[in-house]
């Protein structure tokens, strides 16, 4: 029997009265890969901090190579060869990617006796980590300048660099699109043959099944299932991760009616968006998919132009779009969400406004939309006043789409509204959009999912260079390969 | 539990236990401290740093910094003092404040709309105006005996037995807390200040935001300044120095964070109480004036220290 390259024996942990692991074994061994699955709040984050040492177990005990560690910090972590990506990436935004690649041990050469960075080997050597994952930017070129994709194989990169025995990811692919998610699976699968241990947080789950060489289903805190390659199937994981089947969203059945939205910039491309229509934008990574989301929604001090419910008007600042009744999801939850503030703080923020009744905000009224919003959304836990940094992914979403329905918009523009959410999550969000456009809301969904976008969209506007090149309709059709062909893939 | 009681945490009160423990302490090493005098001197030497603190809180919430505070608490009083000799009580005190609207206008407008970091910005126009008062005054005292009557006894005059120095904090207190805690304008600011993106991006005016907390700081500078005034019975060019980094000392004491959108407008005054008792203890124990000084930087570091340990659990 094998040596797991990492374990986990008996760990528990607390956050205040919250249990979020409960006496849980897990382990890895060295060349293999075990995908970690669960809904939102199961836990998987936690564990995986955990093994990274950003958290210490309150039980239980860690070991590598079959040697009992404590960790410190993530320090002793990496020194024993543990490498964690986490979801939010930890690049320096105004260094370069070659910098970023190279931060704390840079290639150094002697120049006038003195030690210096050699500035030409970091750039050298930036650009061969890169190479392994088919991506090539200018190493010069600074990391904020990238999307987030592109941070995130930078980040991959990195970790890559590093002395790794054991290689933690939590949700490698979330925003990552087919091509890259392709090229990221080579490298795993490159690593595992050279014996790297794999740890594999995800919530697409046909990637778990075609990758996984084990999976662990964690169910609030505790490990529901383990099971071997072969022994598990998409339905299964689903059945264990919630303890029951999964409806999908409805298909589309909703006739489109008057317009509710027409940018009417003197462009031929331009967006129109119907009543009770679900529209969505696809677009490869660069594409401008999303900005030309942001536009519409007066981010970047432009002015545009805009018929919205047959009135002429101006748009120059997302103030302007709120007050026209249009919502914006971002494709980060960091911009959507305050964390420090609570949920009930965020979800009436765009509302203030409407709450005020002679000057103060009517705190019963707030209360009583909070609590309906939480409930339809299933936001988890029911607690208005936590902040929101304390909640799952999944559920920090739905908090920021709750702020929307608060404040009655009659467009949503939703940016990746589904990234790192899980697939019960998921598949509320997209009953939830259904349910919008079904009311009579105008919906523009931007996703780099194209199965996601085929399963609840009307049509799909292709964009390709910040231009949309392509329209089908749901009528016609989704033909994938025009689709591809149509937004350059 | 109902959510007004939820809220208040005995936990996210370590300033006030903390002020209790050094009113205690204090107490219990001198009998004076409890006098009835020395009470009322606690009080309105509070008084006039409470009302700058209130401001500073409003601009730190939301993200930002003021460090032009005591510039504008010596032109504001300059510039009372000359309007009420020439023009009579009211509007010395209406130009004063104007003058400290003035200055945060500025700062807003640079910080909001330039852009500028704001320690940078108010850097610029602390030096700056204090420039302004010299240019002025040509650095003499404004005012003396020429002054109203009625504002030369402000300073020590009550009502039901306590200062109108004192009522002036406790009433701004009260209308600003509520403004802070339930109106729109309020969340907005903490929204702003806890993360401008996301505000900016739920359609909160976030620059017009952060430019107003700068005009409520400024405004309360400029009140503060028209208080000193009364207090010195002249307009000082030299008043005010220092009191910028005793504001923000104490808004930072009072558990507000200068990462902005945390803070609270009685736990800064807190801050004050703190710091103005510690003085004053100190002062009972005749411990010398420049170990005073030692004490109280001590104690700022180590209240930020106990908020890092806190924070991180």
């Amino acid at each position: 029997m094998n040596v797991p390259a990492a374990s986990a024996r008996g760990v528990s942990k607390h956050f205040g009265a919250t249990r979020a692991l409960d006496n849980v074994d897990f382990d890895v061994l060295p060349g293999e890969l075990h995908a970690l699955v669960g809904e939102n709040g199961a836990g998987k984050s936690t564990l995986v901090r955990i093994l990274a040492g950003v958290h210490r177990p309150d039980r239980g005990e860690i070991a590598v190579g079959g040697e009992v560690c404590h960790f410190n910090g993530p320090r002793d972590a990496i020194a024993a060869g543990i490498i964690m990506i986490p979801q939010e990436l930890r690049l320096v935004p105004a260094l370069s990617v070659a910098e970023n690649l190279t931060l704390g041990d840079a290639p150094l050469r002697r120049m006038f006796g003195l030690r210096v960075i050699d500035r030409a080997g970091m750039r050298k050597e930036a650009q061969e980590q890169l190479a392994q994952l088919n991506f090539a930017p200018d190493p010069d070129i600074r990391v904020d300048r990238l999307s987030f994709a592109e941070r995130q194989l930078v980040a991959i990169a990195k970790a890559l660099r590093r002395q790794c025995r054991v290689l933690l990811l939590d949700e490698p692919t979330a925003a990552l699109e087919t091509r890259e998610i392709e090229r990221l699976f080579a490298v795993l699968t490159r690593m595992k043959s050279q014996g790297t241990a794999i740890i594999y947080v995800s919530h697409r789950l046909d990637e778990v099944v075609a990758l996984a060489d084990r999976c662990t289903v964690l169910r609030d805190g505790r490990v529901a299932a383990t099971s071997r390659r072969g022994a598990f199937k998409v339905a299964d994981l689903v059945e264990a991760m919630t303890g029951r089947a999964v409806a999908q969203a409805d298909a589309p059945t909703t006739t489109a009616g008057a317009v509710l939205l027409e940018d009417v910039t003197s462009r031929p491309d331009a967006i129109r968006l119907r009543a009770s229509e679900v529209m969505g934008l696809a677009g490869l990574l660069g594409s401008g998919a999303s900005h030309v989301l942001r536009r519409i929604f007066g981010i970047g001090g432009e002015t545009i132009d805009v018929r919205r419910d047959g009135r002429l008007e101006q748009i120059a600042s997302p103030a302007a779009a709120v007050r026209l009744g249009i919502g914006f999801v971002p494709d980060e939850r960091r911009l959507g969400l305050v964390m420090n503030l609570s949920v009930r703080d965020n979800i009436l923020l765009p509302s203030l406004d409407r709450l005020a009744r002679g000057g103060h905000l009517d705190r019963a009224k707030g209360d009583r939309m909070v609590r309906q919003l939480m409930e339809l959304l299933d936001i988890r836990p029911r607690q208005a006043y936590v902040p929101a940094s304390t909640l799952s992914g999944g559920n920090q979403q739905k908090v920021i789409v709750a702020k929307w329905l608060a404040r009655e918009v009659g467009v949503l523009l939703l940016d990746e509204p589904t990234q790192g959410v899980d697939v019960a999550a998921k598949a509320q969000i997209h009953a939830l959009i259904r349910d919008f456009a079904k009311r009579g809301g105008g919906v523009l969904v931007r996703s780099s999912d194209l199965a996601e976008l085929a399963l609840i969209c009307d049509g799909i506007f292709a964009v390709h260079g910040g231009r949309i090149t392509d329209r089908l309709q749901r009528s016609e059709g989704f033909d994938e390969k025009r689709l591809h062909a149509a937004i350059g893939g | 539990m109902p959510p007004s009681l939820q809220r208040f945490n005995l936990f996210g009160q370590g300033p006030l236990i903390a002020l209790l423990v050094l009113c205690l302490v204090t107490a219990l090493l001198t009998g004076r401290f409890l006098s009835p005098l020395n009470l009322t001197n606690i009080l309105v030497q509070s008084s006039i740093m409470a009302v700058i603190a209130i401001g500073m809180t409003f601009v730190i919430i939301g993200g930002g910094f003021d460090l032009s505070v005591g510039s504008s608490v010596a032109l504001a009083g300059c510039i009372a003092a000359m309007a009420m000799v020439q023009f009579g009580l009211a509007a010395g005190v209406l130009a004063g404040i104007a003058t400290g609207i003035a200055v945060g206008l500025v700062n807003g407008v640079i910080v909001a709309k330039l852009g500028i970091n704001p320690f940078i910005s108010t850097l610029g126009t602390m030096v700056l105006v204090r420039g302004l008062v010299y240019l002025i005054t040509g650095g003499a005292p404004v005012g003396d005996d020429r002054l109203p009557t009625a504002f030369l006894a402000f300073g020590s005059a009550r009502l039901l037995g306590i200062h109108y120095l004192v009522w002036v904090p406790a009433v701004l207190l009260v209308v600003l807390s509520w403004v802070m805690a339930a109106t729109p304008y309020g969340r907005r600011i903490y929204a702003t200040g806890g993360n401008r993106e996301a505000a900016y991006l739920s359609g909160v005016p976030v620059d017009r935001i952060i430019a107003s907390t700068y005009i409520w700081c400024g405004g309360l500078a400029g009140l503060a300044g028209v208080m000193l005034a009364a207090r010195l019975q002249s307009g000082q060019p030299t008043a005010g120095e220092y009191y910028e980094l005793t504001a923000i000392a104490a808004v930072i004491l009072g558990g507000a964070s200068l990462h902005g959108g945390e803070g609270a407008l009685y736990k800064s005054i807190i801050g004050v109480f703190i710091m103005v008792v510690l003085g004053n203890g100190l002062n009972l124990l005749n411990v010398d004036s420049y170990w005073q000084r030692v004490a109280i930087g001590v104690v700022i570091i180590a209240a930020a220290a106990a908020d890092r340990l806190r924070s991180r659990h």
